[in-house]
């Protein structure tokens, strides 16, 4: 860990006006659930965000869940399938649900 | 387990906390007293971090004690995945075009030779700040309410731009694009629209932020300041202005940051209100940067209460604390106003005498007479936008 404190305050260091070196957003390991099903959400939700923006939406609906699927599939245009769109809303119910199905 | 300790267990455990029972609704205190990550991101000081992609990064309460909110505490918040760096900034152009006599294409160097330079203090928020103290829990990240700050910026007004390139008769509406990205390159980008006659001459394209570059996360080289409104609109790495006579449908503009279109600007769950509007200008707010929870104070020693107060640029009049739950509110004292788009500074000192939680809240009144509401007091609304209720710390005196 504290190599890795170490490394980022270096790279800060050498952040110029100019960013003659990379700018390199750091990446953050978030404790999301394993189970089955965790590959297919993995594998449909990865592409744009990180886990903590699951993580951080608090505990919500089955339907809440569902609609955020449809959201992600329709307006940003994540290629979903019907399977793996029941699969991964069932896997955010199960472990990120507030126990109500609306 | 205590809370505090809970929230210390797992880095993103916020979440895990906002479990709601959700009978009805009832809007609470925001989350407090989140754990700041071991990770510094470019150009910040460790924060709260919600994500890493795109960064969502949140001031931690103890920032909140001084009218200008340092760059590396600044909080983050970007909408699209892909985020460019620019490695040679003296390439980036900001690309005018649409319905004008003469399409630009401006380089930082032409932003700050060609045109009137405007330097001015305002206070930047999103528009989902303090949203987990909804309840039932909406949708969104679930913030605390440090998705907020006060900086000074250094920029050009976007109408000298816009005239500059000569706007055609009937042109009506500005459409403003980050350079952020989507995967998908159906997926919309981050536009904004603004109407013409909302371009006041404080609304700036700046470059600089507390008298440095803009800090890469916050938007460098470019992004857009609008005193008074929510930060939705202030789009970051400002790098297209579209002028239009028409409004286009958008759905950062039409479907996300809306609330109810009636006077409590409320609804419920089961009954959602089909008419919306833009969430604009911000209400009156403030918060206390010290002390902060569970903070140990030994008895008959003197705290100094000091926080921050702020509203859409109408001027803050007082700020009022209450040591009794609400019952009773004394004055405060205000340090200068710096803008009136600004933080101000509040600071009251106390003695507690007896041992015990001693809970602090404060109250800030603008000059319109608008007052903040108790937390419990704040209707909901869908998306959990423009929470400001009166804030509360409790301290332990030992």
């Amino acid at each position: 860990m504290k190599n890795l404190i170490l490394f980022i305050m270096l790279c800060v260091a050498t952040l110029s006006a100019d960013y003659r070196v990379p700018v390199k957003v750091p990446s953050i390991t978030f404790p999301i659930a394993v189970d089955q099903d965790f590959r297919v959400m993995q594998r449909n939700c990865q592409w744009c965000h990180s886990y903590g923006y699951v993580l951080n939406q608090g505990k919500q609906s089955r339907e809440f869940w569902h609609k955020v699927v449809i959201k992600m599939r329709d307006v940003f245009k994540a290629p979903i399938t019907k399977e793996d769109e029941k699969t991964v809303t069932e896997y955010l119910f199960k472990h990120y649900g507030n126990k109500k199905l609306k | 387990m205590q809370r505090r300790d809970f929230f210390k267990l797992s880095f993103v455990a916020s979440a895990v906390a906002l479990s709601t029972s959700a009978l009805a609704s009832s809007t609470r205190q925001p989350i407090d007293s989140q754990k700041i990550s071991t990770v510094a991101f470019p150009e910040k000081r460790p924060l709260i971090t919600y994500s890493d992609r795109p960064p969502l990064l949140e001031t931690p309460r103890d920032a909140f004690t001084r009218a200008i909110t340092p760059n590396d505490e600044f909080f983050v918040r970007w909408h699209m995945p892909r985020i460019p760096t620019h490695t040679y900034i003296s390439s980036y152009r900001i690309n005018v075009s649409g319905f004008v006599d003469k399409p630009l294409s401006l380089s930082i160097k032409n932003l700050k030779e060609d045109y009137e330079q405007v330097q001015l203090t305002a206070v930047m928020q999103c528009g989902g700040n303090s949203r987990s103290a909804f309840s039932p829990t909406t949708s969104g990240i679930q913030w605390g309410s440090g998705a907020m700050g006060c900086a000074s910026f250094k920029g050009v007004r976007l109408k000298d731009i816009l005239e500059s390139a000569g706007m055609k008769n009937g042109a009506s509406w500005v459409g403003l694009n980050g350079d952020d990205k989507p995967i998908m390159d159906k997926m919309p980008s981050f536009v904004r629209e603004l109407a013409l006659h909302e371009i006041k001459d404080d609304v700036i394209v700046a470059y600089e932020m507390n008298g440095e570059d803009l800090p890469y996360l916050n938007g460098y080289p470019v992004r857009l300041i609008i005193p008074g409104m929510y930060a939705d609109s202030w789009v970051k790495m400002l790098s297209n202005i579209t002028v239009s006579k028409e409004y286009k449908e958008l759905f950062f503009m039409d479907t996300a940051y809306r609330i109810p279109d009636n006077e409590c600007e409320c609804e419920t769950e089961d009954n959602l209100v089909s008419k919306t509007k833009p969430i604009t200008t911000m209400n009156v707010k403030s918060y206390i940067g010290y002390p902060t929870s569970n903070t140990q104070i030994t008895a008959n020693s003197n705290v100094l209460i000091k926080g921050v107060a702020f509203d859409s640029g109408h001027g803050i009049k007082e700020v009022l604390i209450s040591l009794d739950g609400g019952k009773t509110w004394e004055k405060s004292e205000l340090e200068r106003e710096l803008s009136s788009h600004a933080f101000r500074v509040f600071k009251f000192t106390f003695r507690p005498k007896v041992k015990g939680k001693v809970t602090i809240m404060a109250k800030a009144v603008n000059t319109l007479g608008e007052a903040q509401p108790f937390a419990h007091e704040i209707e909901w609304n869908h998306g959990g936008y423009k929470y400001n209720g009166i804030d509360s710390v409790t301290i332990k005196v030992v």
